[in-house]
């Protein structure tokens, strides 16, 4: 069971705590409605598969219930460093 | 026969004999005897058969490496079956007073198993001939090969009872965590012993020590350190307790066995899982044995040579007494010259190597042990027992046959890195040990002691196969025991193409059975090491995984089993329900009532007697589980025009609107009615099983994309119970009830909410209706809710008052042609296709999922679309999920236009009603399309949803 | 003293939320705790804009119409779980994998039991205080009942 630091309550808290949350950084549009078919179909459906860092979101759900994002190491499972949402892409 | 008990050795109480039996027979032993020893020490050779080829097997090691004699025990009372255990290995089963132990895979007998037909028939059964055979013909499979190849396979049989006994759960957290009492754990334990650090020592052995168990030179130094650890009050001991998995970020699994070595069965947990979150872990599992692979090296009464010395100084017994010592290692000698000093007969060491210490040798002649250099046992003579082994040069020469009834192996030593390999460490391959050591950790762990490599325990030499002057397919020289695979198939593997490690395990089985390769990895290695005349770094080693050794099903589950393995939600009205007769379903977790039978009606008679009765007069339902959010900020109504279709600002406080919720792909994911109680707090419903899902896309949205908004989410599905009046004469049940509500139509029409009191109880009270007929959803604080429901009834009684339950529920929307999400919709339908356009706020310029609609298949106008289906015999009730064709005289496969999502039969109408989803559905109305059943074909036609007042008249009653 | 698990009595709860603490604690007239997984005046903060208040049965707050706040009546969500003894710990353990040795008296946090979401609140060395959703509250009774029951065996 991982340990995961959770940004805002600033400790290490069990996995089972928390909820995976896809690939971070991907804003919503501001304007949904100019996206062209393919940019919606970017935006809805295609996600990076990296082998690697991958900078995701988890929401420490049966915690403080904040999202949040991490870089995770998906050979080694390994976190990185997590950060609150809003905060620029490390 | 040979093996017997010898005086002034072990560490068994002989001042407390045990009785027990084996396949029937009773034997005598002593409290601190395993099964294994106390069976050898009455000169019982023959344990079990083996796997494949039901081979006559005997005890091979003395530890938990232990591949060949599994037993079942039955614990408990006589005649009780239910505490069977099978697969235990019998040198880990603590002998108790009474114990009842049966050898397995064996008919009738173990001396006499008809199963050794294999044995002769083992040309045509080498690693992977299941593969190649049993196929023709094909209609033999289902019905001859199939069932006799079940009956063959497998060791020992599976219980068939219910496991009556409890297992206990814990979580532990700890600073250091020892795994393993031997020497190297108790040094580590002494370290930290009289510090502040919370400090756990586990060792699967019923009493701490590990290989000082049985060195008596030790045994000294053992007591004391046994002293001093428990007198240290930061140390918890846990003694039969195997660490069995290590997992992210030092957090170990282990099962801590508390009653199995009992006579009589106490209350309380059978056993205890450990989920221990460790500050350092510190690994002293010690090392593990080799055998040697030589032709017949599986005959009972052949042995590692460490085990033949555990059970002389652990357990005071000799395993023979005309040994013969078949060594690649010193440790061989050191343990053969040990026993021969301890009086047991040892008649020669035979060694692979041509030099040995010079030391070694004298010691051995001194002890009057023929010594043969060069040399390696080429065959055993005997079948259920040892009787002789033949001996050869190595590089070829005249055989000679040494009598003896027991031959020891040492083969060298693998360190056991099992759980510094789950927990991801990195292996290197040592060349002295021929084996993998431990090198770079990835968690905070290291390794004391010989699963490090710091252990001395001499020189010696790899080798994968002894050599032999026989050809190769002539020879039965094991590498892995239990599963049956030799050297041959290893070789087989490698010269039908398979060259990573991986894959000649799998082919070959080797490594794969319960004992997970703990005596047949290395020597498989080696020997594909050699077949592919590469080094053996460059083949690979198999995935160490857990579990280290095989655990209970009961352990892994804990307390979760029975009552306690899922919640069952219930409602403040559940009591009520159960106490008239209400019949139970399953929703997510809740326990919702679906019909309440009369006298000796079915859920028909039942369902028909709810529905006309609602519709005629009036029924109440607990609606409790419904889905609850309080939307709350000045940003509120912003925040809800953004989620769902539907337009929000607009809607005055004391009105509700039917709220569709849509994925940003466009399809719908949830929906419900929700109610605006003030300029700033809505009150919204989600579906029962959607709750918890809508709320988390709604967090999501607030918290990641708009922060700014000044709205703010609380569950508060569990804070209100639900009561719904659905019926003409809901309004004059709960007219008398209510207080501070006008309840005239024209003061409190369809779709609006009213905060008052009913029953002297505050409550947020709906006029909504999922049935089509006037109606209320009473919403009052939980605590409430049941004593509310009761004065309803009591209410109700003068007008026929009539509870119903999910299914009438089911029936009476489907009339009304309400979708539920989740039945009639799957995930991939939007709202033009389930006729819910109205519901989108068509001003709006954005909403989530708005986009997607407008993609270009969305738009298209064969889609798959929710009907209306009336089948042409009014009595046919279709089956959900039936699929539908345009022609039923087409080939299979045919052209699936579509399905059933709802059917039922409708009492209302007198006939079955059926919803559906058909491709290009809305411009099909009044077509017969088909559904093919088993035995028929049945006709409908296509229709609008709504079969019941369609004009909405009734609602506004 | 024997190991005991009883019901609370019965209290308000409110589940308060704002960006903004200061006009959350001028709007409700509770001192609320600034840091997650502190108490006060038995006020609970769950999350960086949320706290969890146990008051005396019957109080009513403010609902704070049009402010840029959130209170809601959340009294008859949960009921409390009082889990008190020399055992206390572990008998939390079976479920709760967070190390509540280390806890100071005070602290509190939502956290798992097994299967089910909790409020877990260190109310003394060996007491403990656990709010839980009303439905999930029978199977928590019976899972510490379970746990506490093995110790003592």
């Amino acid at each position: 069971m991982i340990l995961i630091h959770c940004p805002y309550c600033d400790e290490q808290r069990p996995e089972i705590e928390f909820a995976y949350g896809g690939e971070a950084h991907i804003a919503r549009p501001e304007n949904p409605s100019a996206l062209s078919d393919d940019e919606l179909e970017t935006y809805l459906f295609i996600r990076a598969n990296p082998r690697g860092r991958h900078h995701e979101r988890w929401r420490h759900a049966h915690g403080c219930g904040r999202f949040f994002n991490a870089v995770r190491d998906t050979v080694t499972d390994k976190f990185e460093t997590t950060y609150k949402a809003g905060e620029p892409r490390k | 026969m040979s093996g017997f008990r010898i005086d002034n050795q072990g560490r068994i109480d002989r001042a407390r004999p045990l009785s027990f039996t084996f396949d029937g027979k009773a034997y005598r032993g002593f409290k601190g005897d395993t099964l294994a020893s106390a069976l050898l020490a009455n000169g019982v050779m023959l344990f079990g058969r083996s796997f494949k080829y039901h081979r006559p097997r005997g005890v091979m090691a003395a530890g938990v490496e232990e591949p060949n004699a599994l037993v079942s025990v039955l614990r408990g009372p006589k005649g009780d079956r239910s505490r069977f255990t099978p697969n235990l290995r019998a040198t880990s089963v603590e002998l108790y007073d009474g114990l009842v132990a049966e050898s397995q895979n064996r008919w009738p007998s173990l001396r006499f198993d008809a199963g050794a037909i294999n044995d002769v028939f083992s040309p045509f059964f080498p690693a992977g001939f299941y593969n190649k055979t049993f196929m023709w013909p094909r209609s033999a499979w289902e019905k001859l090969y199939e069932p006799v190849i079940r009956k063959m396979a497998g060791l020992g049989n599976a219980p068939s009872a219910l496991d009556p006994d409890h297992y206990d759960a814990t979580f532990a957290h700890c600073d250091l965590l020892i795994i393993g009492g031997g020497p190297g754990g108790l040094d580590a334990a002494l370290e930290a012993s009289g510090t502040n650090q919370r400090v756990i020592l586990i060792d699967d052995q019923d009493e701490l020590g590990g290989g000082a168990l049985f060195d008596p030179a030790l045994w000294s130094w053992l007591e004391r350190t046994r002293a001093a650890l428990a007198a240290s009050p930061n140390i918890r001991i846990l003694t039969r307790t195997s660490a069995f998995g290590y997992y992210h970020d030092n957090f170990i699994g282990a099962v801590e066995r508390l009653t199995d070595h009992l006579t009589v069965v106490p209350d309380g947990p059978r056993e205890k899982l450990w989920r221990i979150r460790a500050g350092e872990v510190v690994l002293a599992q010690g090392a593990i044995e080799r055998p040697l692979v030589f032709d017949g090296n599986d005959t009972p009464g052949v042995m590692l040579a460490s085990a033949a010395l555990t059970f002389l100084h652990r357990y005071g017994v000799a395993v023979g007494q005309r040994i013969v010592l078949m060594a690649a290692h010193d440790s061989g000698w050191r343990d053969a010259l040990a026993l021969a000093q301890a009086g047991v007969g040892v008649t020669a060491i035979v060694d692979v190597r041509e030099h040995v210490a010079p030391q070694l040798i004298a010691q051995a002649k001194e002890a009057g042990i023929a010594v043969h250099f060069g040399a390696s046992v080429i065959g055993v003579g005997g079948r259920h027992e040892v009787r002789n082994v033949t001996i050869a040069p190595n590089g070829g020469g005249g055989p000679a046959t040494i009598a003896c009834d027991a031959v020891l192996m040492a083969g060298g030593w693998t360190p056991s890195v099992h759980l510094w390999s789950h927990s991801k460490g990195s292996l290197k391959w040592d060349a002295n040990w021929g084996a993998y050591l431990p090198d770079q950790p990835n968690e905070n762990v290291r390794c004391v002691g010989a699963c490090g490599g710091a252990w001395d325990f001499g020189a010696g030499q790899s080798v994968a196969a002894l050599p032999t002057p026989k050809p190769l397919h002539k020879t039965k020289a094991f590498v892995d025991f239990q599963n049956d695979v030799t050297a041959k198939d290893i070789k087989l593997a490698v010269r039908e193409g398979f060259r990573s490690i991986e894959h000649i395990k799998r082919y070959t089985t080797n490594g794969m059975a319960t004992d997970q390769g703990k005596t047949s990895n290395l020597n498989g290695l080696q020997i594909a090491s050699e077949a592919l005349a590469l080094p053996v770094t460059s083949i690979g080693l198999t995935t160490f995984r857990p579990p280290y050794t095989p655990q209970t099903f009961g352990a892994l589950a804990g307390h979760m089993k029975g009552g306690l393995f899922q919640p069952t939600r219930k409602t403040p009205i559940d009591g009520w329900a159960e106490a008239n007769g209400a019949v139970f379903e399953l929703v997510a977790q809740w326990r919702r009532a679906r019909y309440f039978p009369q006298g000796s009606e079915d859920m028909l008679a039942a369902v028909n007697r709810e529905c006309l009765a609602v519709r005629a007069g009036v029924g109440i339902f607990d609606a409790s589980t419904l889905g609850k959010i309080e939307v709350v900020g000045p940003d509120a109504a912003e925040f809800l025009n953004r989620m769902y279709t539907n337009p929000w600002k607009a809607l005055e406080p004391g009105r509700c609107r039917y709220g569709l919720l849509l994925g940003e792909d466009g399809f719908i994911r949830d929906d419900g009615v929700s109610a605006r109680l003030a300029p700033d707090r809505f009150h919204l419903t989600t579906t029962t099983g959607g709750a918890a899902r809508v709320l988390n896309m709604m967090e999501d949205y607030l918290q990641t994309e708009w922060p700014h908004l000044d709205v703010w989410l609380t569950s508060t599905t569990e804070q209100w119970a639900v009561i719904a009046l659905q019926g003409p004469r809901a309004r004059d049940v709960i007219a008398p009830l209510v207080d501070g509500i006008d309840l005239s139509p024209e003061a409190f029409p369809h779709m609006a909410v009213r905060e008052g009191m009913i029953c002297g109880v505050p409550t947020r009270l709906f006029r909504v209706s999922f049935t089509g007929e006037l109606g209320y959803e009473i919403n009052v604080p939980a605590a409430h809710g049941r004593v509310v429901w009761d004065a309803v009834m009591a209410a109700g009684a003068a007008h026929g008052i009539t509870p119903y339950g999910t299914e009438t529920m089911h029936v009476l929307r489907a009339e009304k042609g309400y979708i539920i999400v989740g039945q009639d919709s799957d995930g991939t339908v939007t709202p033009t296709d389930a006729g819910l356009d109205w519901a989108i706020g068509k001003k709006k310029p954005d909403f989530v999922g708005k986009r997607a609609l407008a993609r270009p298949d969305m738009l298209r106008s064969d889609r798959k679309q929710f009907v209306g289906l009336l089948t042409e015999d009014p009595n046919d009730v279709l089956e959900e999920g039936a699929q539908i064709v345009a022609d039923p005289a087409q080939a299979v496969p045919m052209s699936m236009i579509g399905h059933v999502t709802s059917s039922y039969w409708s009492a209302t109408l007198g006939r079955s009603i059926a919803l559906a989803v058909v491709q290009g559905g809305h411009a099909r109305m009044g077509e017969t399309l088909h559904i093919p059943m088993p035995d028929k074909i049945i006709s409908v036609k296509v229709c609008d949803t709504v079969f019941y007042d369609k004009e909405g008249a009734r609602l506004n009653g | 003293m024997a190991n005991m698990i009883t019901d609370a009595l019965a209290c308000a709860r409110y589940n308060l939320r704002a960006r903004d603490a200061a006009l959350l604690e001028t709007v409700t007239g509770l001192n609320l705790p600034s840091i997650i997984g502190e108490t006060r005046d038995g006020v609970a903060m769950l999350g960086s804009d949320e706290w969890l208040a146990l008051l005396t049965e019957g109080t009513k707050l403010p609902m704070g119409e049009g402010q840029p706040v959130s209170i809601v009546d959340v009294s008859d969500r949960s009921v409390g779980i009082i889990v008190e003894g020399l055992h206390a710990i572990d008998i939390l353990s079976a479920g709760c994998p967070l190390d509540l040795a280390r806890w100071p008296v005070g602290r509190a946090s939502r956290t798992i039991f097994e299967l089910v979401e909790v409020v877990i609140i260190r109310e003394a060395d060996t007491r403990f205080r656990v709010e839980v959703w009303r439905s999930f509250a029978p199977w928590l009774r019976e899972a510490l009942k379970t746990a506490s029951n093995a110790l003592t065996a």
